[in-house]
């Protein structure tokens, strides 16, 4: 009973704001129009999944974050660990790097459809730098933070530097590439919608939430934030998960 | 005395004092990259390979960046962009730290609002946008909200994070001595989360500062973001480009700017 009391009290607000809400959309059409009522959401939820919209929106946002993280993520664990294992590398590469980082990915939106277009390769372009900066960040934290002893029985094995890469200093990287992993996926899928928003052919979660907005359709635009929301959450849950089934030979925690 | 084994320098003395020149050198090559690649651009920009709405030289851009500059209109958008930004986060910080030490000292609080907190941190900024401008409309109230919330997720969690941070034998000293709840925050509570605080109103910085430009991007009359879209819209890639820049400029100043206040502040720590 007290556990039941106790949780029931973090309902309580949630509630008394979707009262609001509705309340608000009751009164009068100037405020229905920005407060939709309740039953107009779930009624537009139904027609979007009913005209088969949400599906394939979620699927190409989905599909496009997935895409531009796997290049971006593979991207930037290769470009971190060369910059670990090479100072000419590291020394090339890393004031560019960290230039370039200092840009807002949003911000570069512009320019990046001036030069491809708004297709789905600037967008898919987009996403993949989001997830790349991140990943290059804990890739070459995870890399060069090898320990020391690993590294001397590496040596007195006579291994050869690429046999070390794989074997000792990869395995090493694992839990940052991971965290990097997770950074880099809210990151690609806050720039996926985000890139929707801006360009605006082609299907997505970002437009239809813009198209409902010329539209409108707060009942859309609602179901649209939920539907991301949801996704993002659901995704890092699950790639957390993953990482630590892939960690689970550390044996700790 | 003896000198202990970790004491000893066992670098071979070629590298043990390097000559002022190499040092030079070694500092130099920072900036080896980014002047190849501004030559690169420069050279590809010469050839005429490329339309120039596709790509200007660098001497071109410098040219936009002087001519706006001059003209008052960089500076005017700059003033709009930064005076959003500086509302929303005076707004956002505060709002986010009063919460979030209220989260963290109290249980009904925290068992009335948390999982509200908890579900509603999960949204992304940019996924808001268009319905806070179907709620605020596109004027100055959409632009501020839409910093204001970027702003107050991370410092609230920042806040509550790092008091709950704050090692139990502080309240202990602090109930020993009947220290009043004023006191108790200001003096016990505060310093002791103060860097985590302080980190995530960097990181709050940071992302508002995107979240701005990207709502200026969609929804503007002025504003750095505006003056990027205009750019693109009349194809003058001279103008985006400057845009580009100093919105990355300063983002930086602001992540800087921030990271110093961060060391002078907690130089009393040997972290």
């Amino acid at each position: 009973m007290n556990a039941f009391v106790r949780r029931s009290r973090g309902l309580v607000l949630p509630i008394l704001l979707i009262a609001a809400w509705e309340y608000t959309s009751r009164q009068g059409a100037a405020q229905a129009y920005a407060f939709v009522p309740l039953s107009s959401i779930a009624q537009g939820f139904s027609q979007l999944l009913a005209s088969g919209e949400l599906l394939t929106s979620i699927v190409a946002s989905l599909q496009r974050t997935c895409s531009g993280l796997l290049i971006g993520a593979l991207a930037g664990i290769v470009v971190g660990a060369a910059m670990s294992v090479s100072t000419l590398v590291e020394r090339a590469l890393s004031p560019l790097y960290h230039t370039l980082r200092q840009v807002p990915i949003l911000g570069l939106i512009p320019l990046i459809a001036l030069w491809f277009g708004s297709g789905e390769g600037a967008k898919v372009l987009i996403v993949s730098l989001a997830a790349f900066f991140p990943m290059v960040l804990n890739a070459r934290e995870g890399f060069s933070h090898v320990d020391k002893r690993h590294l001397e029985v590496a040596t007195v094995l006579e291994l050869t530097s690429w046999q070390r890469l794989i074997h000792v200093q990869l395995p090493a990287a694992m839990p940052a590439i991971i965290t990097g992993l997770l950074h880099a996926l809210a990151f690609a899928w806050v720039s996926s919608v985000g890139s929707e928003l801006f360009l605006s052919s082609g299907n997505g979660l970002g437009n239809m939430m813009m198209n409902a907005e010329t539209g409108s359709r707060m009942d859309v635009v609602v179901i649209g934030v939920l539907c991301i929301g949801l996704l993002g959450y659901g995704m890092n849950l699950l790639f957390s998960r993953l990482g630590q089934y892939l960690l689970r030979w550390r044996g700790s925690r | 005395m003896t000198q202990s084994l970790a004491d000893i320098d066992t670098r071979p003395a070629s590298q043990l004092r390097k000559p002022v020149w190499l040092a030079l050198v070694d500092r130099g090559s920072w900036l080896l990259s980014p002047v190849l690649v501004l030559v690169l651009w420069a050279l590809v920009a010469s050839r005429g390979t490329f339309s120039p709405q596709l790509l200007v030289s660098p001497g071109d851009v410098a040219r936009a960046f002087d001519d706006l500059w001059h003209s008052g209109e960089l500076l005017e958008n700059l003033r709009f962009s930064l005076s959003r930004l500086g509302i929303g986060f005076a707004l956002g910080a505060s709002s986010g730290v009063l919460f979030g030490v209220a989260l963290a000292l109290s249980r009904t609080v925290e068992a009335y609002f948390g999982p509200l907190f908890q579900t509603l941190r999960q949204i992304p900024t940019i996924a808001l946008i268009p319905m806070f401008i179907l709620l605020f409309g596109v004027e100055e109230t959409f632009k501020v909200l839409i910093v204001t919330k970027a702003v107050f997720f991370p410092v609230a969690l920042a806040t509550s994070e790092g008091i709950k941070g704050v090692p139990n034998r502080y309240f202990d000293v602090a109930r020993v001595y009947r220290l009043p709840l004023r006191s108790l925050i200001k003096d016990v509570v505060f310093p002791a989360a103060a860097p985590t605080i302080v980190t995530g109103l960097r990181v709050a910085l940071t992302r508002a500062w995107m979240v701005l430009v990207a709502s200026e991007l969609l929804a503007a009359d002025s504003g750095l973001g505006q003056m990027i879209e205009m750019g693109r819209q009349m194809m003058r890639i001279d103008v985006v480009m400057v845009g580009v820049i100093v919105i990355g400029a300063i983002g930086f100043a602001l992540d800087y700017g921030l990271r110093l206040l961060e060391k002078r502040l907690f130089r009393w720590q040997n972290t």
